[in-house]
């Protein structure tokens, strides 16, 4: 019988009327990686705030090492051996590695600050969790990955025994993720408890020892991970069985709908997008691979209209859109599923109907000359709403009350009814549910076959092999290949995103 | 999953009384440790705002407060801020002031305009000219990056100064002592309903009308609306985000420009140096709107409330010993706790 290392006992916690944490029983061994799941708003963030000290419990106990305690503040917590890994680090940029690590708890030679012996315990820190990260470097010039290890040296320098990775894989490569899995075995071969908070199925699998699934706010699951399986982990997180796979026939490309030619955004040596040109065809979905931040974001503010290129021309419908702002581009047939729900997608503050009247205002029959027809804007509030099965109680209801998944169906709503030929999908999943997940690829595919052309952009490569015809990857502001679905696989895929041309070919 | 507080609508009970209360009573200390009687003091702020017999003067300090309120409630509902009303309301009253006096002298003998054209022509000339100043506000963050809370306020200035120089200087009534313009004739002044009440009460009265109507029913209003929510989600649904923030100074502009206009085609029947702006409408109408986050509704209650305030203010400094400041303390008060309580400026 291993030792239990950190128990919580009826954990609740309310927000107003919403009870986002209802009696969570937890419990995790010394030395397991526990993977915490569940679907967006079953209270997974709420549970691991509270355990970090950030929130504290309306009702219910934690218990570290059979002990009870009360964390004060996130400090406390610290104190007591918790560290945590946020999705969105938290580190200097302008700092090196090792001025991140021991900030706050530098070590002293009389007042001043022992540069030589901090460089020397984090070298060693590294070095003993394997985590290869240079002391000396300065963060802003580091990938991703490796601020990640940043992040996890900053917290085994506090010398945490539980560490709290949140949706750790969402902004890496699947090599940096690898790489992250070999030092989570490190640490777990120290006797450090990991917990595991994801929505990726195939990443509890490989690497977790147990699960605890959340929905609504209560467990619903606890299991062993070599006993259960992806199709039982997902039946307790949504309560049904879901389809993991997209069905779709093969594509039949028509007309080219976007042609983008020497697209180039930046100036300089090295612009954000570099000279970059592809053909879009109807009836096809051509997704993007890329890391983020490869130029990925604004090659899109390009097509949109949202940013004027500094170079190249776009012709969309055989109209040359280069210089044209969003207005023109939506009038040539443009419809656009933003990155951001919550930041661009929507206006959190106004009602379901006003969200969904976006980009049609201006239309019949909605306008009738300078006026609005409110019966025809809350007749399609409702049709959107019903067709697209948003969970809401009518159109006059704010969308900011909306969960994740539902508000991306509200987006997904009144973009794909535009019915423009062009429909650019920035992210269309993110942080959505696994039920909401599978309506919305049902959905696009279903668009391709009526003869749209799709741009997909996704940093989830599953999404990218499941739905594209063709992959395009990108790779600091160029098109590093151009693969048909057949040719493309994650470790393919993967190098090339890291840019290695050589070994993927 | 930590629901993010949606922002509460801006005037909703019982925040508003209670607000009131805590003023009311942190007024009323403050006027018992001057020396004064509290009761005696609100009871005649009350009576002198709201006695029948006062409501005249009520309203006719409303008619700028409130029209004051609208200039600013118009960009506010779009998240946008126009600091340059006493500007805007300076030229709008020296152009009303400046056109029934020179268009006469200026037009061929045989074309005589009657009084009501002149007042009509002063009032479109002062909406125009204000508008466009409005818009050049807009012009400067639009075309160089100005942000508009600077560049509103900093126009504000040369506006007050130039029209200062001539009302000074050159077009100076030289039969009298003071810096002001010569009187507008008879006819072109706007018609009296009763006491000190003109049509001005009517135009306003039609304006916050008008801007009702726009805010709820049209496209103009719901893109408004929406970009004040959130101004990328407009960006990104195709509204043009530079026409936009024109059109709307335009409107501030000009309603600020008509207000100016009633003020001197109404009651003072010439363009006075620094007579427009020492009531403070621009800011009074300005704490009205923020009060209400821009809904013009609510803003134009706040701007009544607000009116009802300092007239009351005016008659209690007449009947008591106290000043008529206590009324603006009171007017702070109550906008601190209503700040406090809903978060105005808010993160998130």
């Amino acid at each position: 019988m291993q030792m239990v290392e950190l128990e919580t006992a009826g954990i609740v916690k309310r927000f107003g009327t919403l009870v986002a944490n209802d009696g969570i029983d937890l419990s995790v061994a010394r030395g397991e990686v526990h993977a915490v799941m569940g679907e967006n708003g079953a209270g997974k963030s709420t549970l691991m705030s509270i355990l970090y000290g950030m929130q504290a419990p309306d009702e219910g106990s934690i218990l570290l090492r059979g002990q009870e305690v009360r964390f004060r503040s996130a400090v406390d917590a610290i104190d007591h051996g918790m560290g945590m890994v946020h999705q969105a680090f938290k580190l200097f940029n302008s700092l090196t590695v090792w001025e991140n690590v021991v900030y706050g708890r530098e070590p002293r030679r009389g007042p001043a600050l022992d540069r030589r012996a901090a460089i020397a315990q984090v070298g060693a820190l590294a070095e003993r969790f394997r985590l290869s990260v240079d002391p000396t470097a300065r963060v802003g010039d580091l990938s991703v990955g490796v601020r990640q290890r940043v992040e996890i040296l900053k917290a085994l320098y506090r010398d945490a025994r539980i560490l709290i990775l949140d949706e750790p894989t969402a902004v890496l490569t699947p090599q940096e993720r690898d790489g992250l899995f070999d030092v989570i075995r490190t640490l777990k071969a120290d006797q450090r408890t990991i917990l595991f908070v994801t929505h990726k199925l195939h990443e509890v699998m490989a690497i977790t020892d147990s699960v605890t699934v959340l929905r609504q706010g209560r467990v619903t699951e606890r299991m062993a991970t070599r006993d259960t399986t992806p199709a039982e982990i997902i039946r307790a997180m949504t309560g049904r069985v879901v389809n993991l796979t997209v069905d779709r026939k093969p594509a039949t490309p028509g007309a080219a709908v976007l042609d983008v030619q020497g697209l180039t955004v930046g100036t300089g040596a090295k612009p954000v997008v570099d000279k970059l040109s592809f053909r879009l065809h109807a009836g096809e979905i051509v997704g993007i691979a890329g890391v983020a931040g490869n130029g990925q974001t604004e090659l899109i503010e390009a097509l949109t209209g949202l940013r004027r290129p500094d170079g190249g021309r776009v012709t969309l419908s055989g109209r040359d859109v280069t210089e044209a702002d969003v207005e023109a581009h939506r009038a040539a047939g443009l419809a656009y599923v933003p990155e951001d729900r919550a930041v661009t997608g929507t206006a959190r503050a106004a009602s379901a109907a006003d969200n969904l009247l976006m980009g049609y205002q201006r239309k019949a029959p909605f306008t009738e000359g300078l006026r609005l027809n409110a019966k025809a804007v809350a007749e399609h509030a409702r049709r959107l709403i019903g067709r697209f099965g948003v969970k809401i109680a009518d159109e006059t209801v704010l969308v900011g009350t909306l969960s994740g998944g539902n508000l991306q169906k509200v987006v997904i709503a009144r973009e794909l009814t535009h019915q423009a030929p062009l429909l650019i999908a920035e992210q269309p999943t993110r942080g959505v549910d696994v039920g909401a997940i599978e309506f919305i690829h049902a959905e696009l595919v279903a668009e391709r076959d009526r003869g749209r052309a799709i741009l997909l952009v996704s940093a989830e490569l599953s999404e990218i092999l499941a739905l594209s015809d063709r992959i395009l990857v990108m790779y600091e502001g160029r098109i590093l290949a151009d693969l048909p679905a057949g040719a493309a696989d994650e470790d393919r895929l993967g190098l090339l995103m890291a840019g290695r041309t050589g070994q993927a070919a | 999953m930590t629901p993010r507080p949606s922002r509460l609508p801006a005037l909703s009970l019982p925040a508003v009384p209670l607000a009131i209360l805590i003023g009311v009573v942190l007024g009323g200390l403050l006027v018992l440790v001057s020396g004064g009687n509290p009761l005696d003091a609100y009871w005649r702020i009350l009576v002198g705002s709201l006695a029948p017999a006062n409501w005249p003067d009520t309203l006719n300090w409303a008619v700028p407060l409130v029209g004051m309120t609208i200039a600013a409630a118009i960009p506010l509902r779009g998240g946008m801020v126009n600091l340059g009303g006493d500007g805007q309301l300076a030229i709008g009253g020296f152009v009303a002031a400046v056109l029934p006096v020179m268009l006469p002298q200026i037009l061929p003998e045989a074309i005589a305009l009657p009084g009501p054209v002149l007042a009509a022509l002063a009032i479109l000339a002062a909406m125009l000219a204000s508008g466009l100043y409005a818009a050049l506000a807009a012009l400067g963050e639009v075309r160089f990056g100005i942000p508009m809370l600077i560049s509103s306020l900093l126009l504000s200035y040369p506006a007050i100064g130039v029209t200062s120089y001539f009302v000074g200087f050159p077009l100076r009534d030289t039969t009298t002592g003071l810096s002001q313009t010569a009187m507008i004739p008879e006819g072109a002044r706007l018609m009296t309903i009763s006491g000190p009440l003109n049509i001005g009460l009517l135009m306003i009265v039609a304006v916050a009308a008008l801007v009702l109507y726009v805010d709820r029913r049209t496209v103009g209003g719901y893109e408004l609306r929406m970009r004040g929510l959130n101004p990328r989600f407009t960006a990104y649904g195709g509204v043009k985000p530079g026409p936009q923030m024109l059109r709307t100074l335009f409107a501030s502009g000009a309603i600020a420009g008509l207000v100016g206009a009633i003020i001197v085609l109404g009651s003072l029947y010439r363009f006075q140096d620094g007579a427009l702006l020492s009531p403070g409408y621009t800011w009074s109408g300005l704490m009205a709107a923020l009060l209400a986050g821009g809904e013009p509704l609510g803003a134009i209650t706040a701007g009544l409330f607000f009116a009802a305030l300092q007239t009351g203010g005016f008659a209690m400094q007449r009947e008591t010993e106290i000043p008529r400041v206590l009324t603006m303390i009171l007017q702070a008060i109550i906008i601190l706790f209503l700040a406090m309580r809903h978060g105005v400026g808010r993160r998130g």
